[in-house]
């Protein structure tokens, strides 16, 4: 019955209101909860299980801030990735996507968060403000992937969390980033079998200097 | 069992087409329900799935059917509920209905479905359930639970989470409890929740005071403790740091702290008044003097109080102003920083009505004496006990006098309890009851020792008042005189940062009344009328800028730049600078020595005037910002200067020659700013490009007269337009023809010459390629390129004439602004020289601007010669001839515009020549130009020294000589002697030091007179220029 994964990330999910990102994180929590009508469905916590490789299991965990009075830093700072978002019809929050970005790294400097920038509401291509070449360009600029979704439409949700889930994968394999003692936003969890036990054990003194 | 859950899901869906969300379902569901009240592992997910279906059928019926909410409160399916949580059936069933409930509550938008659901008490019953809470995922939807539940708190609602007669409230007192959660998520949570709770305790006064009376004084004292004790795990990690290796733990600690001071004052903005004493009391008298103030003081190790070191305590005091503004706080903090003694420390209360009334002997630092938890089950037990005696604290009143005699008694009891510390025996009921009354005393003493704080206050401003303008003797203000102390930064500005941050959050606290500042003469963001300052801190202030002037000084950036902006609010009173003189003068001393420290690292090098002008923009746009510059725990690590440790420039020292002399930029930026703001003067020369004196697109400007090529602009998407190239003193632009007037044209584009790259084409010999980048606008962000095209011209001679022509335009760009920084430097202006077909600055400008820098009547009044001049330029249009010229003499006269050693002195040896004997017509017209130093060069050349010494005897004796040229001139590397030819004093004139830059900018028509006299000065090594020279004119006379 228990899940069995391999490491537990924290994510947060950031962008200007209306931008989306209820609905985003609903949409990839869904399946359970697809018929509720009511579109404003808040999700405060939820942890879920995604499968980034045949039997490596990462269990997501995400934390909504929603009601909360004055922005906390220790909610950036033990996050190990996170959700940029803006939304493709409305250019202000694209803009805003910079400011984010610098908030970010005055609550967590030293360390750093794992972006992928995402063009939310890529189902109102119609209405769109922001082309897909300037927030590619942007994100590059900042060393971020982008990819467009919609949560109407179910387009590139699941991928947008796995794709994130898979960076933040790669640079703890590869030692950029360690777990530590203190730290939640990477923990290493039950190990499905015993070759990656070696893996898991590694404990640094430095998660990721920038 | 199984087999009959799963075929019912799948049944369930199957008639669920019809309706999934209804009454009728519903009931089906509250059957299910009935025939499984017993947990199982065979109908575990058949209960789940059926509380997740129930939960949908009340969202929807909260939009659709209230019907379906009767039958669940009819049939108590609350109950269900609880039954199968009370079962200990496993996490999973506790995470999946902890889940649910958490989203029916968050998605009910009627207030009467909510009334339903927290109707007859259950949701009470799921909050005070005994949970796994060693669980972590049972934690999160539990506390999120809450928070879901807090937020849908309102007047109405509370009085289904709040027990007036049984004096319970589940809801806040079961999440406090969590509030040293190791899970920083969860605090989080819990702040939320009780800021959530308070803002409804506003308008309901029992619960206000159940709040207050049963779980301020153990949540605030245990919350004082717990920051406390991060700020002890604080100070300890900046003790044994070594290397900054503990940087990362550090900013998470101050990351910590900083969320903990926007959580109290998040509280304290609240405004709910009995709370706020509550807090105020804890933090003052529990954290804040006796943990941060008390260390300012006590620094020897050892003694009993617990002590953080000064930087930790100075930063911690910072934080504590920038954020907290609530004024009876802040006051009270601010009076015994500034004006207080170690008597607010001591035991024994003294006559002093305020020390009396603080009751000094709990202004310790300790740690509460019973665990939150304890103390609020202690608490809940005495309620209930005593309901009938005192149902609630509105009876207060009556019983004044009654109270007043146990609080006496108490207060005794009280002392005795601390001294003795350890008293962590038995509790009893009668100890409980004094815990109650220490509160209400203690609110009552708090106000009273806030207005004997305000009384003192006047006092005090009298006393100040009279020894204002004299030195403040014979004080005993040991914080105070410790702060000025720290400002000291003869070895380095480790303490002073943070003296000058504490200074600059308590002038600009909202919340800090003006008075308390006047005690020490430092005017807060707005002060009136006044005319005097703080002569102590000012000098302070000076002392510091003096050390950043200096070549070794160890003052970082930020230092200063925080320093600079104390300086001006301290001596600016409403109308102007009341800076003393003999301070203005010490400040202009620093200037001058900020001036001569850039001087060493002014070089000819092109990247000299990139950096310059980089370091003025991120400057500009990014002002410093104190509040950000106190997150960073960086600055709490002693002061480094290797950018390894990836901390921002500005807050450390320079490391290697280019930062060094960034450093000595922003410095000499940082003082000259400050100097021209304290003497009212404004800055005419900086930035070095102003926007306003930029050609913008769609002006329409004169270009009769001016060089114009045609050609064809390719951009990079393809598009093709015709324009016409224009090379101006600094930019370059593409025009139109103006359909208006003829021989006018509408500026299309504009870019700076400076950041331009002119390459070949190839395969095709009539094109350019040309770029044009804009500065990067923020260090993060690269260069982004305005144009990036290829122009096509008529034919291969044009093309060559328009590259010449940008590429001089750019190397005379660029000079022209490292003359204007030479002379913002006070060293002599180089003349123009390497390139050829410009030669002397005016003519250059006049021969490219004549539509803009000058204007008509101007150039009417100028003199003759010079008006000739510009139409021989005009005239002589630059062919292919001249480029074949330069390429014959000077192989490469683009690529090495400054040359710096060895043949490079050679050629500006030949300048200085050329310059001092130059009149306008020498340079103007390249074909004429070009044999001309051909000769001297030659016969200079081994002249230098000589010439450089009169030259510098010039200088000397002109009025903008430099002071102590002699000793500069040996400070200056080689590359710079040069530079010591007195252009500017060769222009001799009354009112030189307007010429010496505006002669830049403006280009004012040279008296060719003035010129001629000047240079007649005999010098037989110049005089054969001045006869070539001669010659040359009188031959273009000749042809003209």
């Amino acid at each position: 019955m228990e899940a069995i994964w391999l490491y537990q990330f924290r994510l947060i999910v950031i962008g200007d209101s209306t931008v989306g990102k209820s609905c985003l994180i609903r949409r990839f929590t869904e399946g359970r909860f697809a018929q509720i009508s009511d579109p404003t469905v808040g999700v405060d916590f939820f942890s879920r299980l995604v499968e980034i490789e045949p039997g490596k299991r990462i269990k997501l965990q995400i934390w909504d801030t929603a009601g909360q009075e004055s922005i906390t830093r220790a909610y950036y700072r033990n996050s190990v990735g996170g959700l940029l978002l803006f939304d493709i019809t409305n250019r202000r929050s694209f803009q805003n996507v910079h400011e984010w970005l610098e908030e970010t790294k005055v609550h967590v400097q030293p360390y750093q968060i794992v972006f992928v920038l995402v063009g939310h509401k890529c189902d109102l291509d119609t209405q769109r403000q922001v082309t897909r070449h300037e927030a590619e360009k942007l994100a590059a600029a900042y060393g971020m992937k982008y990819i467009e979704t919609s949560a109407r439409d179910a387009i590139n949700v699941e991928k947008a969390f796995t794709d994130l889930t898979r960076d933040i994968y790669e640079l703890v394999k590869r030692g950029e980033i360690s777990i530590q003692e203190g730290w939640e936003g990477v923990k290493s969890g039950f190990v499905p079998n015993v070759v990656h036990s070696s893996e898991e054990v590694v404990k640094s003194d430095r998660r990721c200097l920038c | 069992m199984f087999g009959r859950s799963r075929s019912w899901v799948g049944g369930g869906h199957g008639k669920a087409s019809r309706s999934i969300h209804s009454l009728d379902h519903l009931k089906y569901m509250y059957h299910v329900l009935t025939k499984n009240t017993t947990v199982t592992d065979h109908n575990r997910n058949l209960l789940v799935e059926t509380i997740r279906s129930i939960t949908e059928i009340l969202i929807w019926g909260d939009q659709n059917d209230s019907s379906v909410f009767d039958f669940f409160l009819e049939k108590n399916m609350f109950v269900f509920f609880l039954n199968i949580l009370r079962q200990k059936s496993g996490r999973y069933v506790c995470v999946q209905l902890l889940q649910t409930l958490n989203i029916l509550f968050e998605n009910i938008s009627h207030e009467t479905s909510l009334y339903y659901l927290l109707s007859n008490n259950y949701v009470n019953s799921i909050i005070v359930h005994k949970f796994d809470f060693s669980d972590e995922e049972i934690m999160a939807y539990y506390i999120s639970f809450l928070k879901t539940l807090s937020l849908k708190l309102n007047n109405h609602t509370v009085h289904f989470f709040y027990n007036e007669h049984m004096n319970d409230f589940a809801l806040y007192t079961e999440a406090i409890k969590f509030f040293n959660h190791p899970e920083s998520m969860v605090r989080i949570a819990v702040r939320t929740i009780t800021l959530n709770v308070y803002k409804v305790s506003l308008d309901n006064q029992p619960m206000l005071h159940y709040i207050r009376d049963k779980t301020a004084v153990p949540y605030f004292s245990n919350l004082v403790w717990f920051i406390g004790s991060h700020v002890i795990e604080l100070d300890n990690c900046v003790q044994t740091d070594e290397e900054h290796r503990n940087r990362g733990k550090l900013s998470d600690l101050v990351a910590e702290h900083l969320d903990h001071l926007h959580y109290l004052n998040d509280i304290l903005i609240i405004n709910c008044e009995f709370l706020n004493d509550v807090l105020t009391d804890h933090l003052l008298n529990r954290l804040f003097l006796p943990l941060y103030v008390y260390s300012l003081v006590n620094q020897d190790k050892g003694g009993e109080r617990p002590k953080i070191s000064l930087q930790v305590s100075l930063y911690l005091l910072s934080q504590v102003f920038l954020i907290i503004h609530y004024a009876p706080l802040v006051n009270s903090l601010a009076e015994v920083i500034l004006n207080g003694d170690l008597s607010v420390f001591s035991s024994k209360a003294e006559q002093d009505v305020q020390k009396n009334s603080a009751k000094s002997s709990i202004r310790c630092f300790i740690k509460p004496t019973e665990t939150l938890e304890r103390s609020l089950e202690i608490n809940k037990q005495k309620g209930k006990k005593r309901v009938q005696k005192r149902p609630n604290y509105k009876n207060v009143g009556e019983e004044d006098e009654e109270e007043r005699q146990s609080e006496d008694t108490q207060d005794d009891l009280d002392k005795t309890k601390s001294t003795e510390a350890s008293s962590k025996g038995i509790r009893t009921s009668s100890e409980n009851e004094e815990i109650e009354m220490v509160i209400m005393e203690r609110c009552k003493l708090s106000e009273l020792s806030i207005s004997a704080v305000t009384e003192q206050n006047t006092t005090d401003e009298e006393k100040s008042a009279a020894a204002s303008g004299s030195e403040i003797t014979n004080w005993n203000r040991p914080f105070l005189d410790m702060v000025y102390n720290a400002l000291d930064c003869a070895e380095d500005d480790y303490y002073a940062l943070f003296v000058l941050c504490l200074l600059y959050a308590m002038s600009h606290n909202k919340g800090i009344d003006p008075v308390k500042l006047e005690r020490i003469q430092l005017p807060a963001q707005h002060a009136e009328e006044r005319n005097s300052y703080n002569h102590v801190l000012a000098e302070g202030l000076i002392r510091i800028m003096n050390y950043a002037a200096q070549p070794d000084g160890k003052i970082r950036l930020a230092t200063l730049e925080l320093g600079c902006l104390l300086l001006k609010q301290l001596v600016f009173s409403k109308n102007g600078s009341i800076i003393k003189d003999v301070h203005l003068a010490c400040l202009e001393g620093a200037r001058e020595e900020s001036v001569h420290l850039l001087r060493r690292f002014y070089k000819g090098e092109e990247i000299f005037l990139d950096m310059f002008e980089d370091e003025y923009r991120s400057m500009t746009i990014k002002p410093m910002n104190v509040e950000y510059l106190m997150m960073d725990a960086s600055i709490l690590l002693p002061p480094t200067g290797t950018p390894l440790t990836g901390i921002d420039f500005v807050k450390r020292l320079p490391c290697g020659d280019v930062e060094r002399t960034q450093r000595a930029i922003r410095v000499f930026f940082m003082l000259r700013s400050l100097s021209l703001h304290l003497q009212g003067e404004p800055e005419t020369q900086l930035p070095l490009t102003r926007e306003e004196d930029l050609i913008k697109t769609d002006d329409v400007l004169d270009l009769n007269n001016s060089d114009l090529i045609a050609c064809t602009v390719i951009t990079k998407d393809g598009g093709q337009v015709q324009r016409f190239l224009a090379v101006d003193i600094y930019q370059m632009s593409l025009v139109e023809p103006d359909v208006a007037r003829l021989g006018w044209g509408v500026v299309k584009f504009a870019g700076l010459l400076q950041d331009m790259q002119v390459t070949g084409v190839e395969d095709d010999s009539r094109a350019l390629n040309i770029i044009i980048h804009k500065p990067a606008s923020s260090p993060h962000s690269k260069p982004f390129p305005i144009l990036q095209a290829t122009f096509v011209f008529s034919d291969h001679i044009r093309c060559i004439i328009a590259k010449q022509r940008l590429a001089k335009g750019r190397i005379q760009a660029r000079r022209m602004k490292m003359q204007r920084i030479a002379a913002l430097l006070d060293l002599p202006v180089q003349p123009s020289n390497e390139v050829m077909g410009f030669g002397h600055s005016s003519a250059a400008a006049s021969q490219h601007l004549p539509f803009r820098f000058y204007d008509h009547a101007r150039r009417g009044s100028s003199d003759p010669t010079v008006q000739r001049s510009v139409f021989a330029s005009v005239d002589k249009v630059p062919g292919f001839a001249v480029a074949q010229c330069i390429n014959q003499h000077h192989p490469s006269p683009l690529s090495s515009p400054s040359p710096s050693s060895g043949s490079g002195s050679t050629g500006r040896c030949d300048s200085v020549a050329a310059s001092s004997a130059s009149t306008p017509s020498v340079a103007q017209s390249p074909s004429d130009d070009s044999s001309a130093p051909e000769q001297p060069r030659t016969t200079i050349s081994g002249q230098m020294t000589l010439t450089d010494e009169t030259l510098s005897a010039v200088s000397k004796s002109s009025k903008n000589a430099v002071k102590n040229s002699d000793i500069e001139t040996a400070n200056l590397s080689p590359s710079l002697i040069p530079a010591q030819q007195p252009t500017i004093s060769l222009i001799s004139d009354d009112n030189t030091d307007a010429l010496s830059v505006e002669s830049l900018t403006l280009v004012p028509p040279v008296d060719s007179h003035s010129i001629r006299t000047f240079s007649c000065i005999p010098q037989p090594s110049l005089q054969s220029e001045l006869e070539v020279c001669k010659v040359k004119e009188r031959e273009e006379e000749c042809s003209d």
